[in-house]
């Protein structure tokens, strides 16, 4: 689930950090550049794991911070094709899933990948949402919003960004992640 | 920004946990001062969940060690420690083409999981055990607490 990725970057330090010691100052600016971003092909950023190396400090004419070159591990989040993960439901719709992993939103299960066979129901509760229930064996198991599901990775998609947006469409994703329950021991852990 | 290597190094969740707990993220109200960033802190909330919570180093060691002669993919190595499972069919989807490699062999790696990785503070089996014991002891405990107060 998780990796490290090696990158080079050239920051700026703002003067107001000067005062604290440099491997600080140099985390705190990584971090708020990178923290709970995604990078395309890398995944989502979690942590700033170290700092290998810093270089330069230099000064610009004109500017009144200094520049570094810095070498840094990151920790990223990026799930292989084909790995388990357990996640919460978020919301249930006729298009499929949407689960959660509480840091992590964008995870769905189209309805092609479902366990086959299965249908919905208006979900009696709330409106707009239905409940997708597993026809196995003259049985049905729904799955609610109880307890984790356990998903496979089919693939994950990093959507280019769009340069508008009606108003009022879902926020942009910039990284999407399709799951399937289609296969034994797949869907809600209380199922098996 | 240049990447150097996208992929330095695969992180077990346990590895991620022991980084996210050596810089101080805990359960309890000093969150607030810990240097930690909320997003950092749902990861967190994630992992101590899942099975990652509860092993050691030494765990995961002697498992790498052990699985060896099942001839696993690195990434199967990483999904089993990961997910912790407890029976052939959690298995089934982590280990491609189970039948034809492993076959028979299952058994033995699900008793090898279970005996080396501790179980996730929420797997059905071991839960009823814990809360059955806990029942018959919470009373007693509470009254000679107050016994011993008076």
């Amino acid at each position: 689930m998780f990796y490290l990725s090696l990158i080079e970057h050239t920051l700026r330090l703002p003067p107001q950090l000067l005062g604290l010691p440099l491997n600080e100052a140099i985390k705190g600016v990584l971090e708020s550049l990178f923290l709970d971003k995604v990078i395309a092909n890398l995944g989502l950023c979690i942590s700033v794991y170290d700092i290998r190396s810093i270089d330069g400090g230099f000064v610009f004419p004109g500017d009144g911070a200094s520049t570094y070159t810095v070498e840094f591990r990151l920790v990223m989040f990026r799930p292989f094709v084909g790995e388990i993960i357990t996640a919460k439901l978020k919301e249930s719709d006729s298009n499929g899933l949407r689960l959660t992993l509480g840091f992590f939103d964008d995870i769905y299960i189209p309805v092609h990948l479902m366990p086959n066979p299965s249908h919905s129901e208006p979900d009696p509760e709330k409106k707009n949402q239905v409940i997708w229930m597993w026809d196995y064996q003259e049985q049905k198991f729904p799955i609610d919003g109880i307890g984790e599901i356990s998903f496979q990775v089919q693939s994950v998609t990093y959507p280019p960004i769009p340069v508008e947006q009606p108003k009022e469409s879902k926020p942009f994703a910039p990284m999407v992640i399709i799951g399937s329950l289609d296969y034994d021991g797949l869907g809600p852990v209380s199922w098996w | 920004m240049k990447i150097k290597k996208a992929n330095a190094g695969a992180l077990t969740n346990f590895e991620v946990l022991d980084f996210l707990r050596s810089r101080g993220a805990a359960k309890d109200p000093t969150r607030v001062i810990a240097p930690i960033a909320a997003s950092e802190f749902k990861v967190y909330d994630y992992l101590v969940e899942s099975a990652a919570c509860n092993q050691t180093r030494e765990h995961i060691n002697e498992f790498l060690k052990k699985c060896q002669k099942y001839d696993l993919a690195k990434a199967e190595i990483l999904n089993i420690i990961n997910v912790r499972p407890s029976s052939p069919v959690e298995i089934d989807p982590i280990i491609e083409e189970c039948e034809k490699r492993i076959g028979e062999g299952i058994e033995e790696l699900i008793e090898l999981v279970e005996t080396v990785l501790p179980a996730p503070p929420s797997q059905p089996n071991t839960e009823d055990e814990v809360v059955a014991d806990d029942g018959e002891q919470q009373p007693p405990t509470a009254a000679e607490g107050m016994e011993t107060e008076n």
